[in-house]
């Protein structure tokens, strides 16, 4: 699209508030609106999809205060001075996974992360599942990644030992009548787009594997190869293999600038100190734009995009074993949904979710009423039982798509030594074990690195009683009575498990650290019994007082201190 | 050993008071606890008030609590502490129960196993509050452990969701311990605690309760900051243009309590969809044959008497269990009722003295409490006014009713004149 | 006339006082505590206090307490301090005297609980 053209319908649509410049192989927006909804079309106007050409967009939003980075309280200068030989920059799932494949090589690995702990951007807040592919076709990175990274996942999970669940995915249509048009449509996905794994189902085969399913379904696509993990779980998984390999991993560190001269990244400043590294790789989610701002190397803008997802109590997870949507029925009500459906988790929950909302905010993950209303509107047409009385809890992730929509993978473009692994959004969960691979090898021939051959690919996870046999649950808890002493009972994790998990090669010695490795707290009681006998076990294990345990982050206390005891009476 | 004829899992005051019963009537006992103590969940309620209609006092909980197991030690009754069960398996002799301690993983062989396992808390995703999620977001039961078991504020500035017991007597708590409490709003038109701890825990210390009124979102990215506050209309919608934002370090929510039921149902027993506990017999025996139920596990109750005293019953029934021939007939209940236990009568059992529980629906004036059989009165009682926090007890000779099997066994309630 | 409910027990029974010259009529009692509660709601206001005071004793980091009879209301938060001041290291059973005639009021603050104590 010629510059020209762009401008003409941005001035249709946007009067003289907008326009948009050709500089330096991006189109750039300037102007002012006071609508996000209108920032975003705009952007979506002149972008095309999976374009190298990117939308830069720098339309100032006047509807709303800007958001300041949530920024860690914690400042010293434990980096000061560090020279990594490569610096990750964000501990979701493609930074993690990144790291671990780097330490593969002779390298040393300094990963940051802005939180109190890793995946608590949109890679632990989305639904888990392992995609076919079946929605991509060529010519994106997208599609370039997905069937490579879905048949590694068997793999992957079982060398970092978290549990992977190949359940099989349904999208189901409501009338016979498109039958024929689906099958052409899944004869090009198989044969040309290589999502070798779809097929049609009928509706009585429907029926068999789901009974609860919509009962009006005429057909489905199947694709078997899709499934499910946890995605906390595989970014947790992926970090402590690294950490294993010797790479390295700092919580509660913000870069907050760099230094770059000629073309070249001399210094990142964070909230710990000064680190110099040789290559820096971004993997900033929704923040990579801003990165890539601060390395002198914007060529990409990111929408930030909400999805929520409810999770159901287990009871509810017995109703459907796999993942499961409707395609193309109507839709009670105004629900304009994008993708979603039922998941069956890996830990034997329904998930429900998510939906899609633009958002100025990156990092609001504060749930709203009507996400929850329109995900289930729609999915009850998949699975009519369907009720928000199972809903135990319910989260929001947001995901940083560009306006191609599509993946960023590749060295600055006028700064050298940074990698830019942005843009990553659904699937980018399912394509991390490959990118994790193709950008440890660009990092790594730029840097001439030589194998390191002490290399490790297998993480032993803790164990985990509750699924054990009675004979190898009597054993282990012979060998440490701790294992014997449960703490939550929901989900039936014992004081030896969390006192293992703040053991492990990341401790990350929360209430949500906690959480979020063993799960007490994820039951149905959502940790009003186990909640302050963990915060006692963290309390313990730490050597402070209760009212110094957090929830996550540093300025999250669980309690205060009382005043008893205190001798005096004021 | 492990060998019994009574397992009762649960070491509350449910618990205590079936495992004492059973043991004196000559069964041989076994008490699993999951904590390190027994006593339940009395030990965090240090608040007084118990065992006025047993003891003719007014105890603190961990002072009832105590008097139960001042006289369990000097029962001959196995105690295991610190020991969770994992599951229950139904055997020819009765049923396996496998349990975890720190000792390892033990099957324990039982006849019958009473099931005091108490109630959890509905948690404030279950009333779909939004927003972010930070630290300071409690049950009042959270809060309590909190406060009275470890010596700790989950609070200094709060707002209580929820007008129930626990809700209320948190919000007297917090205030004598030195924190704001700066409202207790409440959903429903009418509180949902007894009326007493609306005037000795809320009037007394000047706390305001707004009813009709939920709490809709917390604010927040760390610790909480804020809650929205919203009155709500008659279908309990929220009325957006009554929105206000309330600064607080905390949102404590008493929304409800749940029977815990999960072992029952994983071994197959039929709940009550009004109580959300067993479907129970006037014995309290489940629909598993060998498997009873009582305390908060079967209903939730105000009161701790009415627990002790259905522990009993358990405790009894389950000494004195002898499988046999069942004759089962549902007692059957109006709208008007939230709920009624037990739900079903066993013609072949001893019924000359039945003690029913019941609440009502909606807050009633005075009111004719009916029971037929075959659609001929044959008793009724009048109640000057009945509210669903306030649970009735009744007492009846059902033998003398002429139930036969197939029987219409039916309580009603209607305006009285 | 004054109306409020009685906290005695859970009937929470509605209680009218109508004073004349000093005397009292009760009505809405369903019982003679009602009657006591209702003239000395009028005359004196007392409460209980529970509360906990903090120990030296890790396996029990507070121990339940309550006052041994009813206070006058206006001095629950007197008595709270007095409550709060208090650091045990002695371990006491349950009914046991954490303080004596606790601000002269001629009532103790004992323990309810025994669990600084129990085999």
């Amino acid at each position: 699209m010629k510059i020209r053209a762009i401008n003409r319908k941005l001035k249709k649509q946007y009067g003289n508030a907008v326009n948009a410049s050709y500089e330096d192989g991006c189109i750039v927006l300037r102007g002012n609106l006071d609508k996000w909804d209108d920032v975003v079309a705009a952007g979506m106007l002149c972008a095309e999809p999976y374009s190298k050409c990117h939308v830069v967009n720098d339309i100032v939003f006047t509807g709303a205060e800007a958001q300041k980075m949530r920024m860690p309280s914690l400042k010293d200068k434990a980096l000061e001075g560090d020279k990594p030989d490569v610096l990750i920059i964000g501990g979701g799932i493609s930074g993690c996974s990144i790291a671990r494949e780097l330490s593969r090589f002779k390298l040393d690995i300094l990963l940051l992360e802005k939180e109190a702990d890793l995946a608590l951007g949109a890679s632990g807040r989305n639904d888990g599942e392992v995609h076919p592919g079946i929605d991509l076709s060529r010519g994106s990175l997208k599609h370039k990644y997905i069937r490579r990274a879905n048949r590694m996942y068997d793999a992957v999970c079982a060398e970092l030992d978290i549990p992977f669940k190949r359940v099989g995915q349904y999208a189901c249509f409501g009338k016979m009548s498109w039958l024929p048009v689906v099958w052409l449509f899944v004869q090009k996905r198989k044969y040309i787009d290589g999502i070798d794994d779809a097929k049609l189902v009928l509706g009585s085969k429907i029926r068999k594997t789901e009974p609860n399913l919509n009962s009006d379904f005429a057909f489905a696509i199947s694709n078997p190869s899709s499934g499910c993990v946890s995605p906390y779980n595989l970014v947790i998984a992926y970090a402590e293999n690294a950490v294993a390999n010797g790479a390295r991993v700092s919580l509660n560190t913000a870069v907050t600038g760099m230094e770059v001269k000629n073309g070249r990244i001399n210094a990142v400043m964070t909230n710990r100190g000064t680190v110099y590294p040789k290559i820096v790789i971004n993997c900033a989610g929704v923040f990579s734009d801003e990165v890539a701002r601060m390395a002198n190397d914007r060529f990409f803008s990111i929408h930030p995009r909400r999805g929520t997802n409810s999770i159901l109590d287990k009871k509810a997870g017995k109703r459907m074993g796999m993942i499961a949507s409707v395609v193309g029925a109507s839709i009670p009500g105004k629900t304009r949904t994008k993708g979603g459906g039922i998941l069956h988790t890996v830990h034997d929950n329904l998930l429900i979710g998510p939906d899609a909302v633009e958002t100025y905010e990156r990092e609001n993950t504060a749930t709203s009423p009507d996400s929850i209303e329109r995900v289930f509107a729609k999915q009850k047409v998949t699975m009519p039982t369907l009720s928000e009385k199972d809903i135990i809890t319910y989260f929001t992730g947001v995901r940083a798509p560009t306006y191609e929509e599509d993946f960023i993978i590749e060295w600055g473009r006028k700064t050298e030594n940074i990698i830019h692994v942005a843009g990553i959004q659904s699937p980018g969960l399912t394509t991390a074990p490959a990118v994790a691979e193709d950008v440890a090898q660009m990092a790594a021939s730029a840097l001439k690195a030589e194998k390191n051959e002490s290399f490790n690919p297998v993480r032993h996870a803790p164990p985990h009683l509750a699924a054990m046999s009675d004979s190898e649950r009597a054993e282990l808890i012979k060998q440490n009575p701790d294992y014997g002493v449960i703490v939550c009972r929901c989900e039936e994790v014992s004081r030896g498990e969390i006192l293992d998990a703040l053991n492990s090669p990341i401790c990350v010695p929360t209430v949500d650290g906690i959480k979020k490795r063993l799960r007490p707290g994820m039951g149905r009681c959502q940790g009003g019994f186990c909640s302050p006998l963990v915060t006692k076990i963290i309390a313990e294990y730490l050597g402070v007082p209760l009212s110094e345990v957090k929830k996550s982050s540093e300025q999250s206390p669980i309690v205060f201190e009382s005043v008893k005891g205190g001798g005096e009476n004021e | 050993m492990n060998n019994f004829d009574v397992t009762v899992i649960g070491g509350g005051p449910a618990g205590l008071a079936a495992a004492i019963k059973a043991c004196d009537e000559g069964a041989r006992v076994l008490l699993i606890e999951r904590e390190e103590r027994l006593g339940g969940m009395l030990k965090q309620c240090i608040h007084d008030g118990f065992g006025l209609s047993r003891f003719g006092e007014r105890l603190a909980g961990p002072e009832y609590v105590e008097r139960f197991m001042d006289k369990l030690s000097e029962k001959t009754v196995d105690v295991r502490l610190l020991t969770f069960v994992t599951r229950i398996e139904k055997t020819a002799e009765g049923f396996c129960v496998v349990t975890v301690s720190r000792d390892g993983l033990e099957r324990i062989s039982t006849k019958t196993i009473v099931l005091a396992t108490g109630c959890r808390e509905r948690t404030a995703k279950q009333v779909f509050i939004h927003g972010t999620r930070p630290a300071g977001v409690f049950t009042a039961g959270t809060a309590q452990h909190f406060t009275n078991r470890l010596g700790v504020m989950p609070t200094k500035k709060c707002v209580i969701l929820g007008s129930g017991d626990i809700g209320l007597i948190m919000a007297r708590r917090l205030t004598l311990e030195g924190a704001k409490v700066l409202g207790v709003y409440e959903i429903n038109p009418t509180p949902s605690g007894l009326t007493r701890n609306i005037h000795q825990c809320l009037h007394d210390y000047d706390i305001p309760l707004y009813l009709s009124h939920t709490v809709t979102r917390v604010f927040g990215a760390d610790r909480l900051e804020a809650v929205e506050i919203c009155e709500v209309d008659e279908s309990y919608k929220p009325i957006e243009s009554t929105k206000v934002r309330v600064d607080c370090d905390a949102l404590i929510v008493s929304v409800g309590l749940i029977p815990e039921n999960e072992l029952a149902e994983s071994v197959g027993v039929e709940l009550d969809s009004h109580t959300k506990g067993p479907v129970c017999d006037c014995q309290l025996m489940t629909s598993v044959d060998g498997i009873f139920s009582c305390g908060n596990a079967l209903h939730v109750n105000d009161l701790v008497d009415f627990v002790s005293a259905s522990g009993e019953l358990a405790g009894l029934s389950a000494a004195h269990y002898a499988k046999k021939a069942q004759c089962k007939v549902n007692i059957k209940i109006g709208n008007e009722f939230l709920y009624l236990v037990p739900q079903q009568l066993d013609l072949n059992a001893d019924n000359s003295r039945v003690t029913f529980y019941f609440r009502s629906k909606a807050v009633r004036e005075k009111s004719l409490l009916r029971l037929t059989v075959d659609g001929q009165e044959v008793f009724k009682r009048v109640y000057p006014f009945l509210r669903p926090p306030e649970m009735q007890q009744l007492v009846l000779n059902m033998d003398k009713f002429a139930v036969q099997n197939g029987s219409d066994v039916r309580f009603s309630i209607e305006v009285a004149e | 006339m004054k109306s409020f409910n009685c906290i005695g027990c859970p009937k929470g029974c509605l209680l009218c006082v109508e004073e004349e010259n000093g005397e009292f009529t009760v009505t809405g009692n369903t019982c003679e505590n009602g009657k006591r509660f209702a003239i000395s709601e009028m005359t004196e206001p007392k409460r209980t206090i529970c509360s906990t005071v903090k120990t030296v004793f890790e396996d029990a980091p507070v121990l339940p307490v309550k006052v041994s009879s009813d206070i006058p209301k206006d001095r629950i938060f007197d008595v709270m301090r007095e409550i709060n001041a208090v650091l045990l290291d002695k371990r006491i059973d349950r009914g046991d005297t954490v303080i004596e005639n606790v601000l002269g009021l001629g009532v103790d603050v004992i323990s309810t609980s025994d669990i600084l104590n129990r085999k």
